[in-house]
């Protein structure tokens, strides 16, 4: 839940909604899993954590490897995954 | 195959197996499985307490721990703990082995006749994906509703009625780590098998069904039933390898490809179908039975990870922690070690004086009781170890540990969950052996195995301590540190190196595999139940003395018997202890140090380091007691031995025999060569037992004695070339 204060419309919002790769995405951002591009195995591990196309996903912490929020659980991922899973940022803090 | 199905009415004639182990009668087979970091073992340890059996899965490195209790009419009802899986889609072995025990297609054939999937209630959404796949599979399904109490802190309401009823199976919801909700779960348990198996919860659109069709009708005549069949469609769309469970079916790598091609030409993407179609159907049953603040409490556990994740303080407090258990294991053990090391020679020694002198004497008290004495008294540093491995795991920072270690050890082609077992290797091989567990790729486990014995363990230490005391002077090189503690640092960091350069070898050849991305899941911190902590640091205690205590046992008198036999002439003039040696001159032992005499000898050793290396075999640190016997000074006395290895002259050239050189170098040999049985039992155990496990205790032991044998003749020969033989 947000705060209670009125969004400020950032120029950034009326910029059409573009993919990225997860790796590119900062700290605190939330965006929505688009493709998952990586091995069969990784896949299929990932899916069942619950980490599938159209999951919301919030980057906790972003190093080498990522920290995502994931229905509710905490998933650390190395960069050679983060870097195939396409996603659409929905919103940025930083 | 036996199916069991008690009937409420029928309570005279009981169908029940035989149990396979005990011979009492077993009332019913419940298997557990859940995703990891729900409790699951906090309630098998609650359910079945401390009568535990330990094993494999036939044929596989996964860990098989079955337990059971006591039904009402006091017969048995067995629970298998299945390991720790996110869905059935065998993405590891343990994955694999649960599914074929679900499928009854496990090489033990045991078939459970209920299935108990531990949910934990927190992360609802994500458990209740293993659990939708379980409930197709004809069995029938008992859930426990686990952390229940942590749910309702949080301000997650759970509608259990209603979740009963969209599920279509008992519930029951517990909190295993303080025992609540056990009598209402063992009663859920008893009545399930006679209830019908549930059946799949959610239509799939008409076309998607029809293109599957021929799929499961080709795994129905492979011998699944109709429902497993379904699920099992489902679940082979996005799975990209052949599982071994389904290798025997004809066809079915065809039957899949034409099931993909169908379902993509209707519009459908075959790989995420599953998850599509069953977090959709769990979507709908969380809305309707999951009511959730509208406020989130400040998560304590993402405020704890800000520091022990972060990027300065993270790596400090694991340095911290991880010398906490450094120290423990160490010095905590030590009065215990002692203990048990004095309790063992008076009972030894009592036993001893109630027998005639003699060889049979001598069995007992050196063979036994020796033998015995040197595997208890690893039992200390073991039940140390693993009550940190038990409470570092249990309370949620091991998966931390592994995320901070993942990046280094990723450089050597590990995992960072390799880091542990290398650590605990330091105290003792036998449990950083043990500790590979956590490990799910098998190559990297076994990797990880083929290391653990190069890091300097607690048994190296008297050697050590014996030659540095002996040929390396106390000069003073820092304020703090003289060459001595500088060579002792030496060593650790010579095997600690060499381990890291060795698993990148292994990674490489023998055990070339792709390094797999990190995907590690960081479970809420939790306090971890006393009880738990203590059941399974029974287990592994249980383990060690059982499986590697036969085994040394065995070998200790093998050992005895060659130090002892033949039996030779000795000059009865001579004092006691110089009877001794000329005896062990004579022994198969002796004869034996004589043969390798040749093999020594270019690293500069004589027949009596040649001996006390092969008997030291066994257990490195009887190396230092050997010495003593061959010197004549016993092994208690230490001062002693040192001055007669430093006066010690070759016979023919009058030279010193132990030069500092020779001392470093024999230093080296013992940083590299794994002289350890308990070792060599525990490798063959974990690395699969039987033939798979000797394969790679032999390539370790190998390896190591080679590696040993060069760096000695490399210190030896290019020391003595570089004119610091003197």
């Amino acid at each position: 839940m947000r705060s209670a204060s009125l969004p400020t419309l950032q120029p950034a919002d009326l910029a059409p909604r573009t993919t990225c790769a997860l790796s590119a995405c900062r700290a605190g951002t939330r965006a929505t899993v688009i493709d998952i591009e990586c091995s069969g195995d990784e896949a299929c591990r990932l899916r069942a954590l619950g980490l599938c196309e159209g999951t919301a996903v919030n980057i906790i912490d972003a190093r080498d490897s990522m920290l995502l929020e994931v229905r509710g659980t905490r998933l650390a991922l190395g960069s050679a995954l983060t870097a195939g899973i396409t996603v659409q940022p929905v919103s940025a803090r930083a | 195959m036996t199916t069991i199905q008690p009937s409420p009415t029928d309570s005279t004639t009981p169908v029940a197996t035989e149990d396979r182990h005990d011979g009492r009668q077993e009332l019913l087979r419940v298997a557990i499985i859940g995703n990891p970091n729900t409790g699951k073992t906090t309630l098998f340890n609650a359910l079945t307490g401390l009568r535990q059996r330990v094993g494999n899965f036939a044929g596989v490195t996964v860990e098989r721990v079955e337990g059971g209790f006591k039904g009402p009419d006091g017969r048995r009802i067995t629970v298998l703990d299945l390991p720790g899986s996110y869905s059935l889609s065998a993405g590891s072995p343990d994955e694999q082995v649960a599914l074929e025990v679900l499928l009854h297609r496990d090489a033990d054939r045991w078939t459970p006749d209920v299935v108990l999937v531990v949910i934990d209630a927190v992360h609802l959404e994500r458990n209740l994906f293993l659990a939708s796949q379980v409930l197709e599979l004809g069995i029938p399904v008992v859930i426990a509703l686990n952390q229940f109490d942590v749910a309702q802190d949080e301000g997650i309401a759970i509608d259990v009625p209603e979740l009963i009823h969209e599920l279509g199976v008992p519930i029951v919801p517990t909190v295993a780590k303080r025992g609540e909700g056990l009598d209402p779960l063992k009663r859920a348990l008893l009545t399930a098998a006679s209830l019908p198996a549930p059946v799949r919860k959610f239509v799939l659109p008409a076309d998607v069904e029809d293109a599957l069709a021929p799929l499961k009708a080709c795994l129905v005549e492979a011998g699944l039933t109709p429902t497993a069949a379904g699920m099992e469609s489902l679940r082979l769309l996005s799975v990209s390898r052949s599982e071994p469970h389904l290798i025997t079916v004809p066809q079915l790598q065809a039957q899949i490809q034409d099931a993909m091609a169908t379902l993509k030409n209707r519009g459908f993407t075959p790989n995420r179908l599953e998850s599509e179609v069953r977090y959709a159907w769990i979507a709908g049953v969380i809305e309707r039975t999951v009511s959730r603040p509208r406020t989130i409490k400040q998560n304590l556990s993402d405020q704890i990870d800000r520091i022990a994740l972060h990027r300065v303080f993270g790596p400090v407090i694991f340095l911290v922690l991880m010398a906490v258990v450094f120290q423990a294991v160490f010095s905590w053990a030590t009065p215990l070690m002692d203990g048990i090391e004095v309790l063992i020679g008076a009972l030894g020694g009592a036993v001893g004086d109630r027998m005639a002198d003699g060889d049979l004497k001598s069995l007992v008290v050196d063979g036994v009781f020796g033998g015995v004495g040197s595997v208890l008294v690893f039992l200390p540093q073991i039940a140390i170890l693993f009550a940190f491995i038990t409470l570092l795991e249990h309370s949620g920072y091991m998966a931390r540990a592994a995320f901070l270690m993942d990046r280094i050890m990723r450089t050597v082609g590990l995992h960072g969950k390799s880091f542990i077992p290398m650590l605990s290797g330091y105290a003792c091989a036998v449990p950083g052996v043990m500790a590979t567990r956590t490990i799910e790729d098998p190559k990297d486990r076994l990797a990880t195995i083929m290391v653990v014995p190069l890091m300097s363990c607690s048994a190296r230490l008297p050697v050590y301590t014996l030659l540095i005391g002996a040929f390396v002077p106390a000069t003073s090189l820092l304020p703090g540190l003289t060459l001595q503690g500088a060579t002792m640092l030496g060593m650790y960091l010579l095997g600690t190196v060499a381990a890291l350069a060795v698993a990148a070898i292994f990674k490489r050849t023998l055990l070339k595999g792709p390094v797999r991305p990190m995907i590690l899941e960081l479970p809420p911190y939790r306090l971890p139940s006393a009880w738990s902590l203590l059941v399974s640091v029974a287990q592994r205690c249980q383990l060690f003395l059982r499986r590697a205590g036969t085994v040394i046992l065995a070998l200790s008198i093998v050992l005895w018997a060659m130090a002892t036999y033949p039996k030779s002439a000795v000059d009865d003039t001579l004092p006691a202890e110089a009877q001794q040696e000329q005896q062990l001159e004579h022994s198969v032992l002796g004869q034996i140090g004589h043969a390798i005499e040749p093999v020594v000898r270019p690293l500069g050793y004589d027949w009596k380091i040649g001996v006390s290396i092969a008997a030291s075999f066994a257990a490195r640190e009887v190396f230092v007691s050997t010495m003593g016997t061959i010197y004549g000074v016993g092994s208690e006395n230490e001062a002693a031995l040192t001055e007669k290895l430093v006066a010690e002259t070759n016979p023919v050239t009058g030279q010193r025999v132990y030069t500092p050189l020779v001392a470093i170098g024999l230093m080296v040999f013992y940083v590299f060569a794994l002289m350890c049985i308990s070792t060599v039992a525990v490798t063959v155990r974990e690395a699969g037992g039987g033939a798979l496990g000797w394969k790679w205790a032999t390539i370790q032991f190998g390896y190591m004695l080679v590696l040993a044998y060069v760096a000695a003749w490399i210190v030896y020969a290019g020391g003595t070339a570089l004119g610091w033989g003197g």
